[in-house]
């Protein structure tokens, strides 16, 4: 208790109880400002990550940068609003002057002095040491796909092509043919979750693609499907590395009426619509 | 009711017979999920329509075991109309009770191709697909299992563990898990499972793989119940014998606990070599460098890219280890493997493996008994951007180079490779790697040592650094694997240490006291804006210069010295790369520095002195 008030006393504020603190400590806009900055960063830093779960999606940790992207945009606000009209700015300059000046704040100037040095070489420290992080990789997820392919020897046109399957036969078949076609080849990286969370994938740097995943086939039409399909890792252009995909070319395994099929597999498996092509014309 | 809508796009999940009730489900539960889950909602959900879309591609709609599936998978998966269940808190020979069960589904069975479903199905799906499990067995229409109880843990120690490893010794687990742990046992070759496939005896050294759970309770739990199906028996009936007692089985788990790493390893991208400045380079498997020396995971898959495929690696992981003396660097790799390849205790089992796993690929094992391989896979050149070979051995247009091992040959060579098995080895005039490997105790280890720099342009040079890119591939030739039929990882990134830059001893105390002079600045500033400094007198102002003056000399003093000292460590390092003439120039300049830090010092000092 001793050690909080005096910690109290060197912000310059008197120790009351909790209750009474909240309204009492923020009384002046340098206080007010440190409080808002305070929360944006907690807000930030822990509160979004709770926002993708709520519209049922992976939560993940915010980048760095992103951070402090956002802390700059809170700190000009604050700025902003301090500035603002010439009392509030000058009530605000008045804690900062006084631990420069005041012979009664003569220990927090000294603490400064010692902290802000420190903190300034231990980053120096930090940065000076060499980096033995791997070399930036960029990888385009899902590159551009040609316009047509060269399937088994045919030529293929991509551009407004349907999956044939979707009006010829049962598709409770196609499902189920897609179904024996995904077990015997996909299963082993993609899982039988279709979450790219197969007994393989913890071996595979980048991890198979989550096909529940909102952002992979939900967002691209059939005909992309069946070329990374067929084409596989090393089917992709450069800006797609494919050197490190272990995706195969299941054009080597699968004839493309296996292919079409597990693709009706894969979005009736999770519920997901393939995206489809305009239809020219259609505007008109 | 939009949802319901939205979901069946093409008109198929009304003919799928599972879907509507899927989708209904679904709605409702987004809705109810926030509140309550009422009972009666459950009883709604079809277990067998969950089954036939999430479990029957494995475990067939009949729930034999045998769905599409199966044949990819070693272990199978589970057979259900036997009603032989590993995963129970009950006796050896009982049903597993219905928590038992949904256990398994929750959280999968780890080491095997069984994912756990929590993320998948909603509670609801996942009892409903309980209650339909047990459908497929007649023995599940009696009175439900009874639970054991299995009491508290006891509490570990190395007490715990010393007592543990005596149990090990005295019940015969080495029989089968090996003396350390791996596996490799006298009885492994021999082992089948209850539906007469082969089945390996568990690494112990790897908990994270354990069928029934890693930690001391699950291991304790597997201990009292055995695994039903498998050769791991249960240890109830010697402790109710009395031969050993039931704190001695707790000691067990905890000494079987203690043969893993305390936590499953994560995955790092880059293995760093560290610089040896006071050691030689390790030129054994043995050195106790490799004591001390950072241990990196690399896990692997089955090769299942290019034809003929292979579904069932024995080799999981390889634990790579590196260090480099500015010369020459060496590399371990060891990983668990039962058998010194080819052994013929191995050739049966090996062949029951490669009949179970059965492939129609073409060129496909039809049997067992080559030797151990491993291979380290490096670009042939690194490119200047982010590109590099296919990470199965390179393409024609950008080759990979490799460092291969073999058990049946000593040492180890170098190869180009442009694709899968098209590694060609270079000619003996261009070879520079040595191998050294040792097979003890289930685990292979082998030691590749090479200069940095061979001073050949087939050859990758190492660059202390430099990101360089490496990828593994194993084999195990008793479990069947030869040619493109192997374990495989993607590329990782080597980097070699280098001596700690200068940087790191000048810039932060230059930073200090740059920022200390700024706020001093600032304050000053500040203080004489206020008018809080007097003018002084002409006798304080003289001191006041005087004692600057000696403050600022003592201080130059220091940060040279400083200086001169980051410059020894940088001549030091120098030397010790190899690099003499770096540590003789930094050697001239730390010398320079130091004297005029002493100077400064001195003169001060003397000038404080005399001025008095």
């Amino acid at each position: 208790m001793g050690a909080l008030k005096s910690v109290f006393r060197l912000l310059g504020a008197p120790f009351r109880p909790i209750s009474s603190v909240m309204g009492r400590f923020l009384n002046t806009p340098f206080r007010q400002a440190t409080a808002v900055l305070l929360f944006s960063y907690v807000l930030i830093e822990v509160g979004i990550p709770f926002i993708p779960p709520v519209f049922g999606m992976p939560s993940a940790p915010i980048p760095n940068t992103v951070v402090l992207e956002y802390l700059i945009i809170a700190i000009v606000g604050i700025l902003l609003w301090v500035s603002d009209n010439e009392q509030r700015w000058s009530e605000f300059k008045q804690p900062i002057h006084d631990i420069l000046v005041q012979p009664d704040r003569r220990v927090a100037r000294g603490a400064l002095f010692v902290i802000v040095p420190a903190l300034v070489a231990a980053q120096t420290y930090f940065s000076a040491q060499p980096d033995i992080s791997a070399p930036p990789s960029f990888r385009a997820i899902h590159p551009a796909p040609p316009s047509s392919i060269t399937f088994q020897g045919e030529q293929m046109v991509l551009d407004g092509l349907e999956n044939p399957l979707r009006s010829a036969g049962s598709l409770e078949e196609h499902y189920e043919t897609g179904k024996q076609v995904y077990y015997q080849n996909c299963l082993a990286c993609h899982g039988d979750g279709l979450q790219g969370r197969g007994h393989y994938a913890p071996a595979f740097n980048p991890a198979p693609l989550s096909f529940q995943d909102a952002g992979t086939i939900a967002m691209l039409t059939e005909s992309f499907v069946f070329w990374r399909i067929a084409k596989g890792g090393p089917g992709l252009p450069n800006e797609g590395a494919p050197w490190n995909s272990a995706m195969p070319a299941w054009e080597n395994f699968l004839t493309a009426d296996e292919i079409w099929s597990v693709i009706i597999f894969l979005y009736e498996q999770t519920g997901h619509d393939p995206r489809t092509w305009e239809v020219e014309g259609e505007e008109h | 009711m939009s949802v319901l809508q939205s979901s069946s796009p093409n008109g198929l999940s009304k003919k799928l017979r599972f879907s509507p009730q899927r989708v209904v489900l679904r709605a409702l539960l987004l809705g109810a999920s926030l509140l309550v889950v009422p009972g009666d909602l459950i009883a709604q959900v079809d277990g067998q329509a969950v089954y036939d879309q999430w479990c029957a591609g494995c475990h067939g709609e009949d729930g034999a075991g045998a769905g599409p599936a199966a044949n990819t998978m070693l272990p199978r998966p589970r057979d259900f109309t036997l009603a032989l269940y590993q995963v129970r808190t009950t006796s050896s020979g009982e049903l597993p009770t219905d928590a038992d069960i949904l256990k398994v589904i929750n959280e999968g069975m780890p080491g095997t191709a069984m994912p756990g479903w929590e993320e998948v199905l909603t509670e609801a799906e996942r009892l409903a697909l309980v209650d339909y499990l047990k459908t497929f067995s007649r023995f599940f229409q009696g009175d439900p299992p009874t639970p054991l109880d299995f009491g508290r843990a006891t509490s570990g120690g190395e007490d715990a563990i010393a007592r543990g490893e005596e149990v090990y010794q005295s019940v015969e687990c080495w029989r089968c898990h090996g003396q350390e742990g791996r596996g490799d046992g006298e009885s492994a070759p021999t082992l089948n499972d209850d539906t007469g496939f082969p089945i390996f005896a568990a690494d112990l050294t790897e908990n994270w793989r354990f069928n029934g759970g890693g930690e001391v309770e699950e291991i304790y739990r597997v201990l009292r119940t055995g695994l039903d199906g498998t050769p791991m028996a249960t240890f109830s009936d010697i402790v109710d014998a009395g031969v050993i007692t039931n704190e001695d089985l707790w000691s067990l788990a905890h000494y079987v606990r203690s043969l893993s790493p305390e936590e499953e390893p994560s995955v790092e991208e880059v293995v760093t070599a560290q610089l040896l400045t006071d050691t030689p380079l390790p030129q054994t498997v043995e050195d106790v460098v490799w004591e001390e020396a950072e241990r990196f995971y690399v896990p692997l898959s089955g090769q299942i890219v290019v034809q003929p495929r292979w579904f069932n690696p024995r080799v999981d992981a390889v634990w790579v280890q590196a260090v480099h003396d500015g010369q020459e660097l060496a590399l371990l790799v060891s990983w668990g493997d039962p058998s010194e390849s080819p052994d013929t205790l191995w050739t049966d089992f090996g062949g029951q493996v490669v009949t179970t796993m059965g492939s129609d690929d073409e060129g496909a094992a039809t049997g067992s008994g080559t030797a151990d391989q491993l291979v380290v896979q490096f670009p042939q050149q690194l490119s200047e951007g982010q590109e590099r070979p296919y990470f199965l051995q390179g393409d024609t247009r950008n080759p990979t180079y490799t460092w291969t091992w073999q058990s049946d040959i000593a040492g180890a060579f170098e190869s180009i490779a442009r694709g899968m098995g098209t590694a060609a080895r270079q000619p003996d005039s261009e070879q520079h790697v040595r191998a050294t490997a040792q097979h003890a105790d289930g685990q292979w280890k082998v030691l590749f040592v090479r200069p940095l720099d061979t001073g050949s342009a087939e050859d990758l040079a190492l660059t202390a650094g430099q990101a360089v890119p490496m990828a593994f591939q194993a084999w195990d030739g008793d479990n069947g694997e030869s040619g493109s039929q192997g374990a495989v990882s993607t590329w990782y990134f080597l980097v070699l240490g280098q001596p700690t830059p200068v940087a790191v001893y000048v810039a932060p105390p230059v930073a200090l006291a740059l920022t200390l002079l700024f706020g001093l600045l600032v304050v000053r500033q500040a203080q004489v804006g206020s008018g809080m400094w007097r003018e002084p007198d002409a006798t304080a102002r003289a001191k006041r210069a005087a004692k600057r003056k000696q403050l600022a000399g003592m201080g130059v003093g220091v940060i040279w010295l400083g200086m001169a000292f980051g410059s020894y460590q940088n001549s030091r390092a120098g030397w010790e790369a190899g690099h003499a003439d770096l540590g003789f120039w930094w050697a001239i300049i730390g010398g320079l520095l130091a004297i005029a830090g002493l100077g400064a010092l001195i003169g001060t000092w003397i000038h404080t002195r005399t001025s008095k």
